[in-house]
């Protein structure tokens, strides 16, 4: 399962560094003029992007033909971006808790509270999918528990420094950056204290451990390392996304996915690629029931290696 | 190669029937890097390195303690730590 000796991936630095920008942009705009005209100059961003992004954009179409079942157009690309821009809009809202102008729908929270209340923790395994922000807000709100969130290096200082600028000092504190030796060990003295740990599920770093499996008409490399890690801590698991509908209004939806993982020496390997199976066809139905939510801009199968 | 004293051969021992590793015990470089390069070990390697150590010796690893950047240095500075604090 152990996949070393991967070069690098590429991918890790293209969407954020994208959307870095694309944030600040944001932040400066919406804070002169406020949502409407952050969300009226959606549209010449989004072509910009599209436009300026060649590789990203043969990897979206990629996607979105086998989500759709079809040939993906323009209109279909377009819809993806704006989608995308659209939650980067949003998100400077919704991490300043300014959520009363958002229509949120919300199903599946009373398992998760009702997970939390046993104590034994719990982990909220989401995707590059929809707003991981939106999911955070109603996650969030007036949890009685610890919440952290697992990010890769890099990305974590940028979101620190991004939650630093906007004032949410609370959040700011509980990314745990992953990279670091201890960062499991974190993870698992949340978890004993009756917390929420958040990370994305669905995207791999190199040299990381793999499990290929079915997603969306091939096989494609999940990481391992979420599933290894509910294993190894015994929690339970639930999975949570933010999914964009339209213009301020998302559906928050979780879904209990494990009751609480368990393996032994010999069977591990087994239990962790079931998981990232059963992961897997979860985000796939997600895929087809809303094919713009999907915000991985790399060649998610790796069919051009 | 620096000499592997018997105490490092144990935890050498630990680290790849914890890990699975296909290396053999008494080919970890006492004072390599354990993580990223060297063995190249991730953090999901030092939590069940972690459980391995707090299950044989009784030893807790914790997130906080601010010497963990020197205690998972390397092989002889995590049997270091172990000696000193091992309850079993």
């Amino acid at each position: 399962m152990r996949d070393a000796g991967q070069p690098a991936l590429d991918w890790t630095a293209a969407p954020e560094r994208g959307s870095t920008g694309m944030l600040h942009l944001m932040l400066w705009i919406v804070r002169r003029l406020g949502w409407r005209a952050g969300h009226l100059l959606l549209y010449p961003i989004t072509a910009y992007f599209l436009a300026s992004s060649p590789r990203q954009r043969r990897a979206v179409r990629g996607y979105l033909c086998r989500a759709l079942g079809r040939r993906a157009g323009m209109a279909d690309l377009f819809r993806l971006y704006f989608a995308f821009a659209s939650t980067i809009l949003d998100r400077v809202f919704l991490a300043a808790g300014e959520v009363q102008d958002y229509r949120i729908e919300i199903e599946g929270l009373d398992a998760l509270q009702a997970l939390l209340a046993e104590g034994r923790g719990c982990l909220l395994f989401g995707a590059h999918f929809g707003s991981f922000e939106a999911l955070r807000a109603v996650a969030d709100a007036g949890c009685p528990v610890e919440v952290a969130v697992l990010m890769h290096e890099a990305n974590a200082a940028r979101v620190k420094a991004f939650f630093d600028a906007i004032g949410g000092s609370r959040r700011a504190a509980a990314i745990i950056p992953l990279g670091a030796p201890e960062a499991m060990l974190r993870v698992r003295e949340c978890l004993e204290g009756g917390g929420l740990v958040g990370l994305l599920a669905d995207r791999r770093t190199g040299g990381e451990k793999v499990a290929r499996v079915p997603f969306l008409g091939s096989h494609a490399p999940l990481p391992a390392g979420p599933h290894l890690l509910a294993g190894m801590l015994g929690a339970p698991v639930v999975l949570g996304f933010g999914i964009w509908r339209g213009p301020r209004h998302y559906l928050v939806r979780f879904e209990p996915f494990a009751e609480s993982v368990t393996f032994g020496r010999k069977d591990r390997e087994a239990v962790v690629a079931a998981l990232a199976d059963r992961y897997a066809a979860r985000l796939e139905a997600l895929c087809r029931a809303y094919p713009y939510n999907w915000f991985n801009f790399h060649d998610f199968w790796e069919e051009g290696r | 190669m620096a000499e592997m004293r018997p105490e490092e051969m144990e935890v050498a021992r630990l680290i790849v029937s914890a890990l699975s590793l296909e290396t053999r015990p008494e080919d970890i470089a006492p004072e390599a890097p354990l993580f990223n390069a060297g063995l190249g070990l991730d953090s999901i390697d030092a939590l069940e390195l972690a459980l391995a150590i707090s299950k044989k010796y009784g030893v807790q690893l914790r997130s906080d303690d601010e010497r963990n950047h020197r205690i998972f240095a390397s092989l002889r500075s995590l049997t270091a730590h172990i000696e000193k604090n091992r309850v079993r």
